[in-house]
This record gives structure tokens, sequence and C-alpha cells, in this order.
């Protein structure tokens, strides 16, 4: 890559020679300088994401070109997208796993399985009858809740397993198990927010 | 969001809720889901052996007010019908009849899944591999 101002090889966000903007990359691990990994530093993004905030700022290129100004508002709007989805492990696991063709299912359910189709339906028919009663249905609703948020514990922390085994291995049998386990996670999510709703 | 009036009265008078005994070597079951939007439903038909004729169909349905008004819906389209009749029955019918948006299609898709996936259930229960879970539907490109 060459700078588009000067001309000179550019291979980094600004370049060495004139001190240009250049195009930003659109992906967000390269954009932040990570590897394509699913575990992240958090601290350290959040470094780099202050650095370039500040980098990047609008008041800093008022008096470049056209050109410049619009990349700078392109590379922002990078850096934001970008912080949301890579800081959130849930965001980043699904963005990486887009990119590699597992996307979460939306309309066809032949990917979920008939067990845990099962299982979140007894659960909800449980959390409908427990709604429907009176005040002495609260105890049951919070045993219920710590159930469902130990349940999202567990499906976190099996999910920080498969991040390192896929980091380490690249295997993408670990992307297609990450995506069942995303999917399960989905519904747990649901059952925490209807039995949030419910308790309120 | 404006849901159409069939819509609105599938989900404020929802029919056919309820469920049937899924042990029953007549009755099929499918629960079927969209990860997506965290949808569950489940539907249920009770099969005359000799006619091939469903009389009765259930569902249960958690999930958006298109959802439940779509396997309402179908629950209504099912009776009476045979098997691979209600076998026939596609989303497109489901989404022109309740008038779904674009954004709620899904939620017919998944009431045609539920259907084929209880008709599955059923057939393989009358092919004597009695199906101990519910099977999910074996979809085809709609």
């Amino acid at each position: 890559m060459t700078c588009w101002q000067c001309g000179l090889p550019a291979d980094a966000l600004f370049c060495g020679g004139c001190k240009a903007l250049q195009p930003p990359p659109s992906g967000y691990f390269e954009f932040y300088g990570f590897p394509r990994k699913l575990a992240i530093d958090s601290a350290e993004l959040q470094r780099r994401y202050y650095a370039l905030s500040r980098q990047l700022h609008p008041d800093r290129f008022t008096r470049r070109s056209a050109r410049e100004q619009a990349l700078a508002l392109e590379a922002s709007s990078i850096l934001n997208d970008g912080l949301r989805v890579l800081r959130d492990p849930v965001e980043r696991a699904e963005y990486v796993l887009t990119a590699e063709g597992f996307a979460m299912p939306g309309q066809r359910t032949k990917d979920v399985p008939p067990e845990l189709l099962e299982e979140v339906f007894e659960l909800n028919l449980a959390l409908e009858e427990m709604r429907s009663g009176d005040a002495s249905a609260r105890p049951a609703l919070e045993t219920a809740r710590s159930h469902f948020q130990s349940m999202l514990n567990g499906a976190d922390s099996e999910l920080a397993g498969l991040f390192a085994r896929w980091d380490e291995s690249g295997d993408r049998a670990e992307l297609a198990r990450i995506r069942g386990v995303l999917n399960r996670r989905k519904y747990i999510t649901n059952l925490v927010r209807d039995v949030n709703q419910a308790l309120q | 969001m404006a849901y159409s009036d069939k819509v609105l009265d599938h989900y404020n008078n929802p029919r056919n809720v309820g469920s049937l005994d899924k042990g029953s070597r007549h009755v099929g079951t499918g629960i079927v889901g969209a990860p997506e939007c965290g949808d569950v439903m489940k539907l249920q038909v009770r099969v005359n052996e000799s006619t091939g004729i469903i009389e009765e169909a259930k569902f249960k349905t958690f999930g958006c007010g298109s959802a439940i008004a779509s396997s309402s819906l179908a629950t209504e389209w099912l009776k009476g019908r045979t098997v691979d009749e209600a076998l026939r029955i596609k989303n497109t019918d489901i989404v022109t009849e309740l008038s779904l948006p674009p954004v709620k299609i899904h939620c017919s898709v998944l009431a045609e899944d539920a259907i084929k996936a209880a008709i599955n259930d059923y057939k393989a229960k009358q092919a004597g591999g009695a199906a101990v879970t519910p099977a999910v539907a074996e979809t085809v490109a709609g």
C-alpha cells in the first residue's frame, strides 16, 4: 500500500511521511491491531480506543483536505462500532462466527437441537404458571431467576473454554460448538429477561 | 409496529391453545424455535388413524404476537385436513392471511416448520419407530 497523498509506502493508519490519514481497514480486529482471536485483552482494547479516539478527533482535521476529513469520519465510525463489538464476548463471537459462515440461524430451526427447545419450552411454561399466580409465587420466581442466572453463567464459562480452544487450534468444529452454545444462551437471556420483568 | 386486525384477533383470542398427550401414538408433536428472536413454538395434532384426518390441533407459543397468531391460524387450518394436505400448508399462505410485514415473515416460517415437525413425528410413530423426542422439521428451502 502506498499513501494516497504523497505516494510513499504506508502500512499504518497514518502515513509515516506526510502524516495523512489512510483509508482505514474495515475489519474490527485489523482496525484495532488485534489478532483475529475470540479472547481479547479488554484493558488493552480500551487503551487503544482512547489513543485512536484522540488521533481521529474531528478537531485535528479541520484544516485538512475534504478527502482526509471524510476518511476521519469513516475511521471514527469503525472505531466506535468496533469497540461495541469487540468489548462484548458474545458480540465479538457473533462477529467472528458470521465472518466464518456460522451466522445465527434467523428463520430456520434445524440447527437447534430438539432437546434444547423442549427444555426452553418447559422453562417458559413453568415461568408462565408462576407469573399468573399471586404474590405467593414470588419465592418460586426468585428460585427460577437464580436458576436461569446460573444457566447463563454456565453458558458463559462454557463459551470461554470454547473460545480458548478455537484460538489455539483454529478448528472449525469449535465454531460449530460455539454456535450451539450461543443459540442456547439467547434463549436463556430471554428467560432471565422475562423472570426479571415478572419480579418487578 | 402496527399489527393487522387478523393478527390482533388471533393474539387476543388465540384458538386451540393447549396440549395433547404427547405419548399417544395418534398424536404428533413438533417443537420449533428461532434463536434470533428467542421464540419457541409447540404444535400438536391428533390424527384419526383410519381416515388420516387431523381431528384436533393444539399449540402453545412463547413469542411475539405474530408468532402466536401464525401458530393459532395454523391449528385452525389443520383441523379437518389429512396429514398430507397439512404438509402442503405454506408459510406464504399464513403471510397472506395475516398480512404479515416482511420483518415478521420468519414467524410464519416457524409455524410451517412446526406443522412439518408435528406431522413427521406422527408419521414416525405410525411407522413404528416411536420417536421419543419430537422431531424438528427437516425443512425444504421455502
